[in-house]
Order: C-alpha cells, then structure tokens, then sequence
C-alpha cells in the first residue's frame, strides 16, 4: 500500500511525559524491523516502527520531539493518520541457538519490542539492555518484564538500574554471557558501540539505520548510504553486521533533506 | 543477438536505458549502485545556485496508475553539487549527465557553468520542474523565448559537453519550445518531465502532499510522452531521450519507434525495482531477436513510415 490509507486512532495510551502510543483497529501488514510512512495531515509524513500487539490491529509509538510530533500529540481518538507501507527489512532471528540480547536506546526501543514479544513467543531467551535518561523514560519495561524478557535497565540520572550508559552494561554483561545474536537501534553512536563490541567479540548482530527518508520505497535516493549505495528504506534499515562492515559512513556522517554531508559530532 | 549500443548526441551508450533525474541520484554510491544493475547511463538530480532542503513530506507516494511527486528540487547548491558530480565521474564507467536548474535565466547559466568545470560528458537542463510555482514562478519550459535564452547563455560556456535540455508536457506547445532549444544549439532534448496534478484524500479532505500540487510519473503519463517525441522526432534533428512511464522492454521500443534516441527510466524502479535496467534491455534484446531487429537504428520512428 503506497498511497496514505486514512486510519481513525483507536485508542490512545500516555506512556510517559515525551511518549504517546496510538492504537489502530486495522490489521496493518508488517513484520519487526519493518516502518510505515505515518502522513500527519497538514503537517509531514514521517517514519515510524511499527509494533502489533495482541491479536488484530497495530500501534506506533511516538515521542513528541518536532513540530509535526507535537502536533500529533494534540490529536485525539477518532481523528484521523495515513500510513503507507509496510516498508524496509526485517530484523531475523538466529536458526541456532537460543539466547539473544537487544541493546535499546530511547525510542529504538519501539522496533526491538515487537521483535522481543515476537522471541519470546519463540521461547528465546532475551536480555535487554534499554537506557534513558531517566525512569520515567524506561519505554515499556514493564510490558517487557511481563513477557519474560530479562530487563537490564540503565539510565543517564542513576533514577533507575545502572546509572551509566548501556553499552557499557552490555559491555560487561558480555563478558559472562554467550550471545547466538545482538540486535540493536538507537542514536547512531549507541549502535557504533554496540557494533565495534560484536564485531570484537565475533557476535552476529543486526542494526536498525536511520536516514532521512522522503520516498520510503526506494526511488529518492535520500536514504542511500556511502559507499555502496543500499537504500536504507528497501536493502535497510535492518542491517547485518557482516554487511555493515561495508557501509562506511556508518558512525561518520549522514545525508541532511537537501544531500548534504554532515558529520556527526563527536567525529573529529 | 541485437546490439543495443546507442551514439547519444555523440555520447556512447552500452545500452539506451538513461536514469532520468531526481531518481536516485542524491549521492555517488546511489548512482554506482543503479549502474550495477545495468543502466546505460544516469542523471544525477538536479543542482540548484543554493542548498535547498526542497517541500516537507509527503513529497512522495504512488496512487495505483503513477507516482505523484513535490519533492521540490532539494539539493546542496551548485558548489557541494560540483564535487558531487566530480566524484561521480570518478566511480561510475558508464556516462553520468550533470542535471541543473534555477530561478532566473542568468542564474541557470551560472549554476551551468560550475558543474561545466567538471567537464561531465552531458548536461541536462532542468526548464521543467512542475513543482515549485510558489517560489520559481512560471517554468522556463513554458515559454520558448526564455528557453532559447538559457540555452544560448549555457552553450556560451559548454565546451565539449553535450547540452539536454528537459521539457514540459504542460507546455502550450512543446515542439515550438523544443525547435528554440535546437536554434540556440541545444544537443538533444528530454521529453517528458512530470505532468502537474493534484490527488485529494477524500478521507481527511485535504491534498495530501505538502505542496499540494505534484508531478504525475508512471504508466499513467506513458501515452503523453509517447505523443510528444513522435511530434518533437518530425519537428526537430537533435536526438530525444524519450521519458515517461517505462517499465518494460516493450515501452522502451514504444519509444524508440516514436523516435527517441534513447529513453530515460524513473518511476520504473518503484515498478520494477533497481535492476529494472538490466530487465528493460534484455526485454528489448529478446523482443529485437524475435522481430529480426538488429539495432535500433532499425526501428527508430519507424511508426512515422506507416
């Protein structure tokens, strides 16, 4: 489906000062790791991961950050969103083995939560490492906790679980437990940690990649990356860590809405 | 097997199948990544005098029969843009066409001649975009005066490279535009850009890009194109890249018969995916070799004989 489909918002649920999940009575394709294009009419089209959660219908999670989330923080039950999609890769659990962990920061924990309740219904094992600046943005530890995921939570304020970053919990937590794969989105540096202890400790792990999207389905080019050109919304944003080894602005730079290049900060 | 190699204004071609602008071409791994799924050549999309972060989303969406799109010519300016296309010339080996547009007469030459000092094979003129009326005014394409003006002016400086220049199926009458690109000296002429429309989701009442308006691409404008390269193909010698709706090897040789040169391929890789290059051609191989066509010298505007 690639033009906006018109969907009342069911139901809306406040899961914490920044965070609002919209729940649709519409059983939207799409699989953990996929996105859909979520049209805020009169304002932008953005993309969000999608999670499904108990039987029919579909639900996305959205933080108001920008103008067109704030905005939809304004709506209420019954107005109305456009989705199209799903679009992307999906996130894929390993044949062998059976414990994995997912490494969570901030909002990526919306994506990894689909694929954690799909894991669990998998009987994986799954520890997850989520980190937010404070208890309050702890984004679905509980619903995590009550599926039987081994929560390790950490947060910038120390309010709740290590206080410290994430990476370095699962840096240490590593150290002890074997991993059969690692599965990780949040800010790019987050991932970039995330990947340089897999790639050092021989893990297979697979990384959500955000990039400025406008097509969503593969003809724009804004979501290509360097230098192999792969589509970020059809060969991505799901990525395997073999084959990340090979996108080189991974952790370097991204493209801005006009093509610019633009180094990441903490790259000197 | 048929030969599918095509001179384009000069410019050698492995195959006729040309990535038409604003598809992709954002960055030189996107174009590497299009060549290797076997395009004859490729557009970079369009550069502008100034860094524009284009229209908000939703710029882009299919609608069933064609893709709608404002993504309002986004695009780093004229100095990024050059480097950009220097890069491009570095990793690609099939040709790349530099793709240039702007606001005034005089600034489409001065844009023209930084990517000229790259010295790329080809470059089109952009007289067509549809979708930025509220700041660019009338597109040049609308007007054969103020076409023959930006060609002559970019010709000034061209040197070696082949000037393309694009035009607009919306235009009053698109084969007098395209005979006063030709007098001015243009090289070749693309034929069709989008075609402007409007899609209103009846739900939420409102247009659903953010400009409101966009161009038409796809299937759908097929028949549009066609018709304006059998006119442009009796009215004018420079060679036509015939653009608009092809997805199969059987709407490229519509074309070619029509008279195009060679075509250009865009919403064909939302259709058909990246490799819809290598599937066009080798769709057109197998339709020549069961015709006993050899070149597609053999068919070019041959429906103008019947």
């Amino acid at each position: 489906m690639d033009k906006p489909l018109a969907l009342p918002i069911q139901k809306i649920i406040t899961e914490s000062e920044r965070v609002k999940t919209y729940v649709f009575d519409y059983d939207f394709p799409g699989e953990p790791g996929q996105f859909v294009m979520c049209w805020i009419p009169g304002f932008d089209e953005k993309p969000f991961g999608i999670i499904k959660k108990e039987g029919k219908g579909f639900r996305i999670s959205v933080a108001a950050v920008g103008d067109s989330t704030k905005a939809m923080h304004m709506m209420e039950e019954g107005d109305l969103l456009g989705f199209r999609g799903p679009y992307g890769s999906v996130f894929v659990l390993p044949e062998k083995g059976k414990q994995i962990a997912m490494v969570a920061g901030g909002y990526g924990m919306v994506p990894l939560s689909y694929l954690a309740q799909e894991a669990r219904k998998k009987e994986y094992k799954v520890h997850l490492f989520i980190g937010a600046r404070n208890k309050q943005e702890l984004l679905f530890k509980e619903w995590m906790e009550e599926i039987g995921v081994l929560v390790h939570a950490s947060t910038d304020d120390g309010s709740e679980g290590y206080k410290g970053f994430n990476t370095d919990l699962f840096k240490s937590n590593a150290e002890k437990e074997s991993y059969d794969k690692v599965y990780t989105v949040g800010p790019e540096i987050m991932e970039l940690k995330i990947a340089q202890i897999c790639w050092e400790k021989n893990i297979p792990f697979e990384v959500s990649l955000e990039r400025y999207m406008k097509c969503g389905f593969g003809i724009c080019g804004q979501c290509s990356v360097d230098p192999t050109g792969w589509r970020m919304c059809v060969e991505g944003p799901v990525i395997d860590g073999e084959k990340l080894k090979k996108i080189e602005e991974f952790g370097k730079y991204h493209r801005t809405a006009s093509g610019k290049v633009e180094k990441y900060p903490w790259v000197k | 097997m048929a030969n599918l190699s095509v001179s384009l204004a000069g410019i050698s071609l492995q195959n006729p199948t040309i990535l038409a602008s604003g598809i992709m071409g954002v960055s030189a791994s996107s174009l590497k990544f299009v060549e290797e799924h076997g395009a004859g050549a490729v557009t970079m999309k369009s550069i502008g005098p100034t860094d524009r972060t284009g229209h908000k989303n939703p710029t882009v969406y299919s609608w069933g029969e064609g893709i709608t799109n404002a993504v309002g010519l986004s695009n780093p300016g004229a100095e990024e843009g050059a480097a950009h296309l220097e890069e491009m010339k570095k990793i690609l080996h099939i040709p790349v066409i530099a793709s240039c547009f702007a606001d005034t007469v005089d600034n489409i030459a001065k844009v023209a001649e930084k990517l000229l000092e790259k010295e790329p094979l080809a470059l089109e003129l952009n007289l067509s975009c549809p979708n930025t009326e509220d700041d660019f005014g009338c597109m040049f394409a609308m007007d054969p005066r103020v076409t023959e003006r930006a060609v002559t002016l970019v010709k000034k400086t061209s040197g070696k490279t082949k000037i393309f220049v694009k035009l607009s199926p919306d235009a009053s009458n698109i084969v007098t535009v395209a005979k006063a690109a030709e007098a001015a000296g243009a090289d070749g002429i693309t034929a069709i850009n989008t075609l402007s429309g409007l899609i209103i989701d009846i739900h939420t009442k409102r247009p659903i890009l953010k400009n409101t308006f966009g161009g038409l691409s796809g299937p759908a404008i097929r028949p549009v194109g066609v018709r304006a390269v059998y006119n442009l193909y009796e009215a004018v010698k420079i060679p036509i890249i015939g653009t608009g709706g092809i997805n199969t090897g059987e709407d490229a040789i519509e074309y070619i018969m029509a008279g195009a040169t060679a075509v250009g391929i865009g919403s064909g890789v939302y259709y058909r995916g990246i490799d819809v290059f290598g599937k066009v051609t080798e769709e057109m191989e197998n339709f020549m070799d069961q015709n006993g066509y050899k070149s597609l010298e053999e068919m070019r505007g041959i429906a103008h004989k019947c």
